[in-house]
């Protein structure tokens, strides 16, 4: 255990060798923020609105609900690791007394630690300027519902990110590409990142409700808000719960045969 | 334990897809591409006993890394046996990662943006290096290897010799038993060369450590490995003592004269294959057996200042025997 507390921390100090590239990520995430709520602002400008049985209180609780679950769920540094196999600096890892899916895991939450100090000081400093209304969940069950949904998402975008970062096994040359049409167009779409995914029509709803995008963002801010509850919420945390199984199966899996083929090249 | 490394019959194919230039090429791999395999790897038996010193010679693209790496668990072995301090490196337990290390001359494992330090704190707590042993291994490493002003220093500020002198600290904290070293020496200046090669030798020595390492440098090899492995295109072609390596495959020495008059020169020819002559100098090559019976004949015939009789460098025998293929 004491290596991985090393791990955390030297990860902690790297992230601050890049300063200006950290405060610019922070940047975009709250210029990202300003967006969504203005734009949604917008739409409910009219008083008593409803869209998609959504108000403009409730709209705007997701939007910041989304800004804090978002610094917890989708700062990850487990991206790099499709450069590691790519570069051949994976052998680095393989060499020494140390799990590397431990390893990575340890330093996303590192970097998580880190996003989530400043997201939550963001939090508050937008709260203070545009005073939504806010909705405070009270209820026990719910915030254990809760806190279980979110560990769920870190696991699933965690496998999730790795399995991507695999390919270069195979394709060495396709690291990017993935990473760009899974992580930016299919999870920003379907994770709920952009838009509730209960404003989709009933069907599409109900297939990508099947898949694991949504228990990233979508479920456990709905699940906060209070708006998923008894069977829908056990229900939900099965198929996230699930999903996190088979996902692990299936990294592990990949892994053996990925291994088998490394070639350590770099020299 | 007496054998410390145990290689049988490894092969080692890869596959790689191949890429014709240009644009065309790229589209047309895509497409269509076109898979090759390489064997890198056609059949490599040694053993190494503990504590021996051993170099790998061969031109680029012999399988002498691809060794390594097989030996360090990084490469799957396509078929055949290795076994390292009775491991299968494959299976990379940490009571084997834990007795060995690998250093490759262009991979580094230091942290780029912060200082070399944090990365041995590091390598500390993943290796679970004790205290006290860790602060001992580190001051001896660091005043070896002279680097006791640069560990506060961000690596990335580092020049080559300072950050392969890091790297090897870093790979050797926990002292391992089997090291296999990948061009120690590259792109080092000749001092820091020296430097290195004396603490490889010293690190054999002082801790009995089994060491293979590979080079083209072939001062490191002279100076460090009494065991060389030849190996060439997947093969080897000669394992045994340096020195056995040269006689074998070099039937002839060198004479070197220095003449006090030029007259009658030409007839030198007489004695052995001239390979130099710009006056006062003569350089001939001799068979081995009649070189005593040339060097007196030179003596008695010529007038004759000064006389050595030299073997041919190392690094002509292994050109030369890589040029006809060597046999076992």
């Amino acid at each position: 255990m004491r290596k991985y507390w090393s791990i955390f921390k030297i990860s902690f100090e790297q992230e601050f060798a890049y300063r200006l590239n950290f405060i610019l990520w922070r940047v975009r995430n709250v210029f990202q923020i300003l967006l969504t709520y203005f734009l949604w602002s917008t739409v409910f400008t009219g008083p008593g609105t409803q869209i998609f049985g959504y108000d403009r209180a409730k709209m705007l609780t997701y939007i910041f609900g989304i800004m804090i679950v978002r610094a917890l769920v989708f700062s990850a540094r487990a991206m790099d690791v499709s450069r590691d196999i790519a570069h051949g600096d994976l052998s680095n890892y393989l060499l020494k007394p140390i799990s590397y899916f431990k390893y990575w895991f340890t330093r996303d939450i590192s970097s998580k630690a880190l996003n989530l100090i400043f997201a939550v000081v963001e939090f508050g400093i937008l709260f203070v300027i545009l005073r939504p209304p806010f909705f405070f969940q009270g209820s026990a069950i719910a915030l254990v519902a809760f806190m279980a949904s979110i560990i769920l998402a870190i696991l699933i975008y965690f496998f999730l990110l790795f399995l991507i970062s695999s390919i270069p096994f195979w394709a060495p040359e396709i690291g990017w590409g993935s990473h760009f049409l899974v992580t930016v167009v299919i999870i920003e779409a379907f994770s709920g990142a952009l838009f509730p995914i209960n404003i989709l029509p009933q069907g599409l709803q109900s297939l990508v409700m099947a898949t694991p995008f949504p228990y990233l963002i979508y479920f456990p801010v709905e699940v906060y808000l209070g708006n998923i509850h008894g069977s829908a919420l056990t229900g939900g945390l099965m198929v996230a719960a699930a999903w996190t199984g088979i996902l692990w199966f299936g990294l592990n899996f990949i892994w053996q045969k990925g291994l088998k083929v490394y070639q350590a090249i770099g020299r | 334990m007496n054998r410390a490394i145990i290689v049988d019959g490894l092969v080692k194919n890869f596959e790689i897809t191949e890429k014709e230039p240009g644009l065309t090429g790229a589209i047309k791999s895509l497409v269509s591409p076109k898979k090759k395999e390489v064997h890198a790897l056609r059949g490599v038996s040694f053993t190494i006993q503990p504590g021996e010193l051993v170099g790998f010679i061969g031109p680029n693209g012999a399988g002498k890394t691809t060794t390594l790496k097989t030996l360090s668990g990084l490469l799957y072995p396509t078929s055949g046996f290795v076994e390292v301090l009775e491991f299968d490196p494959w299976e990379r337990k940490p009571e084997f990662l834990k007795q060995i290390s690998l250093v490759m001359g262009q991979k580094n494992q230091l942290w780029w943006d912060l200082p070399a330090i944090e990365t041995f704190e590091l390598n500390k707590a993943i290796y679970e290096i004790p205290t006290h042993v860790y602060q001992e291994n580190l001051k001896e490493l660091v005043t070896l290897l002279e680097i006791e002003k640069l560990l506060e220093t961000p690596v990335r500020k580092l020049s080559l010799g300072q950050r392969m002198r890091m790297e090897l600290t870093a790979a050797l904290l926990h002292k391992p038993k089997v090291l296999f070293l990948d061009e120690p020496t590259i792109g080092l200046d000749l001092v820091a060369q020296q430097k290195m090669r004396d603490f490889i030798y010293d690190y054999n020595s002082k801790y009995g450590a089994t060491i293979l390492l590979t080079s083209h440098n072939m001062d490191d090899l002279v100076d460090l490995a009494r065991r060389v492995i030849v190996i060439n295109e997947g093969r080897i072609l000669f394992d045994g003592a340096l020195e056995e390596l040269v006689t074998k495959y070099a039937k002839e020495k060198i004479i070197k004269a220095t003449l006090s008059k030029e007259e009658g020169i030409a007839d030198i020819e007489k004695i052995g294959k001239v390979k130099k002559l710009a006056f006062p100098q003569v350089i001939l090559s001799v068979p081995r057996a009649a070189c005593a019976v040339a060097a007196s004949e030179l003596l008695q015939n010529f007038p004759v200042d000064d006389l050595t009789i030299e073997e041919i460098p190392i690094e002509d025998v292994i050109r030369k025997a890589f040029k006809s293929g060597l046999s076992k």
